[in-house]
């Protein structure tokens, strides 16, 4: 697979970021490479191998349902926000 | 002619303790944001433990749809940016749901029967809430990561009536089962609708439009009537290709319209892949075991009523169609009071009294059944049995308490009946004489001056015996 101009905008769609005019062809380039890169996992064969195929096969951890809560974390994260008010967080305005 | 052709994804929210991967509570009248963590929050390194009581009632809810439980179930990553998702994904699962090929019996008017398949039932996470100011969005996610259960049915629905029915008898599964508040204005039931039609007789499917935002079972017929109407208007215009595509479409219920959700299709690239911070979800045999042990639902308890209390198929689905009604019902009859008063006694006199719901009334079961209980063993009339229960709705007193204040008690004792009617008589010996003279007609305005000498309380029935016999 090509990385070329019209990937990158898509991409940029996709992951809501915007790449920089002068940055687009150093970007394209990077990104060809790691693509390139992943694509030497092509030549194993994987004949054979479940698509559901994880490292460790044990069954995820069930918790119990128990309420833990503290007050504390949420006012430490709101606090880090770059805008918060009345304990909620502050966004540009979304238009529907 | 046309025919419609509708499937519905009902997300139910179950109704646990605690999210789905954290041990957040999921209370949400509180204030914003209180209910998170890192992991609900999803800061960098914080990984998801997921509830083993979602599970649980996953596997309920499979078992009383007859569905596969897949004893082996996977969750995925759905990618989508949106403020109310700060991990910018979903878990869900799309390739190895919990719950498959279900299917849903509903009985509408002009048929006995029809099952109405159930595609898919499957786990995954809710987002938090957004509120618009003029100028900006405030973000609460004290929802974001709480359990829904998302159940996609075939497209097997052919009309609006169909469609409750559907929705109607899910409900009542789902609370009977216990597993979610299932409350539609709350949000804890919500429905999409998906709509397409063709000409009779075609069995292809046409394009499906979804319609989003809709929040009670009036304003989801209004929608599929007003959908159906834009889509047959468009076939029979000749631009069906051209105006019907595939999207969501948000019912406007002001304007009556359902109107296109802009911009969505072309970014719409969830990029699925298997969730990898989550292993595979395993039933194993204990949980199997316990979860498939439901209690009764709601068709067998309307059997029941029907085949063991004698009631109609009527009353028995009214009675049944809530889980606390039934209940109520059912413990008035171990009290003692017949079926049948009973269900009148709740279904139409108690429930026509009350301005909130059946759990906030006064009057709970055991009074109900006593009242029934007086009128059977001919205490009161049924007329004053009325009055009674007015006075039980509005302030704390017992049955009994209520008869003897208000005076109610009837009288069935035929020697005190006896000896009012001797006493009207003599008292109108020229009305006897008329009537025995052939003036039948002067019957009732005896048996309305006993009534009166009573009070009411004379057991009319009675009256009549006695009145019949002594003229």
């Amino acid at each position: 697979m090509r990385v070329d101009d019209e990937l990158l905008s898509r991409l940029e769609k996709l992951s809501m970021l915007k790449i920089d005019e002068s940055e687009r062809t150093e970007c394209i380039e990077q990104l060809d490479k790691i693509v390139s890169f992943v694509q030497n996992l092509s030549s194993l064969d994987t004949d054979g191998v479940d698509e559901v195929f994880a490292m460790n096969q044990s069954a995820t951890a069930l918790r119990l349902d128990e309420p833990r809560s503290s007050s504390d974390i949420a006012d430490d994260i709101l606090k880090n926000a770059p805008l918060s008010e009345d304990s909620f967080f502050i966004v540009p305005k979304i238009i529907e | 002619m046309f025919e419609t052709v509708i499937g519905l994804e009902v997300h139910t929210q179950l109704n646990t303790q605690t999210k789905l991967f954290c041990s957040c509570a999921t209370s949400f009248d509180q204030r914003a944001n209180l209910n998170t963590c890192p992991v609900c929050l999803a800061l960098p390194g914080a990984l998801p433990r997921f509830n083993r009581s979602v599970l649980h009632k996953a596997v309920s809810f499979g078992t009383a749809v007859d569905a596969t439980i897949n004893r082996v179930s996977h969750f995925d990553r759905k990618s989508y940016f949106y403020p109310d998702s700060p991990s910018a994904y979903q878990i869900t699962q799309l390739y190895t749901p919990i719950v498959e090929h279900g299917r849903l019996e509903i009985e509408p008017k002009d048929a006995d029967s029809k099952i109405i398949r159930i595609n898919r039932a499957h786990i995954e996470a809710d987002a938090g809430k957004n509120i618009h100011d003029d100028s900006r969005s405030k973000v609460d996610l004290n929802r974001a990561g709480t359990p829904l259960l998302e159940i996609v049915s075939e497209p097997d629905m052919r009309s609006t009536e169909e469609v409750t029915l559907y929705l109607k008898k899910l409900h009542s599964i789902v609370r009977y089962l216990d597993i979610s508040d299932a409350n539609m204005q709350e949000g804890s039931f919500r429905v999409d609708v998906n709509v397409s039609i063709r000409p009779k007789g075609d069995d292809k499917l046409y394009t499906r439009v979804e319609i989003k935002n809709i929040n009670s079972f009036k304003f989801i017929t209004k929608a599929i009537e007003i959908e159906v109407e834009r889509q047959i208007d468009a076939w029979e215009d000749g631009v069906y290709d051209e105006v019907i595509v595939q999207e969501t479409r948000l019912f406007d219920q002001a304007a009556q319209v359902t109107r296109s959700m802009r911009g969505k299709e072309d970014s719409a690239d969830y990029r699925y892949f298997l969730e990898p911070d989550l292993l595979k979800v395993v039933v194993d045999d204990e949980m199997y075991e316990s979860a498939i042990e439901i209690p009764e639902l709601p068709d067998a308890k309307r059997a029941r009523f029907i085949d063991e209390l004698g009631l109609s198929p009527y009353d028995a689905s009214v009675l049944t169609s809530d889980l606390y009604m039934a209940n109520y019902f059912e413990s008035m009859v171990e009290d003692g009071a017949g079926a049948k008063m009973s269900c009148v006694w709740l279904s139409v006199e108690l429930q026509g009294r009350l301005d909130s719901s059946l759990e906030e009334s006064l009057v709970d079961a055991p009074k109900l059944a006593l009242l029934v209980k007086r009128i059977e063993d001919k205490t009161i009339s049924a007329k004053a049995a009325k009055e009674v229960l007015d006075h039980l709705c509005s302030s704390k007193i017992g049955v009994d308490e209520a008869i003897d204040k208000l005076g109610l008690k009837q009288i069935s004792d035929s020697s005190a009946i006896e000896a009012i009617v001797n006493d009207v008589l003599s008292a109108n010996q020229d009305k006897v004489e008329q009537y025995r003279a052939g003036k039948d007609k002067l019957f009732g305005f005896f048996v309305g001056q006993v009534m009166k000498a009573s009070k009411g309380s004379a057991n009319p029935q009675s009256v009549n015996e006695i009145l019949k016999r002594e003229l």
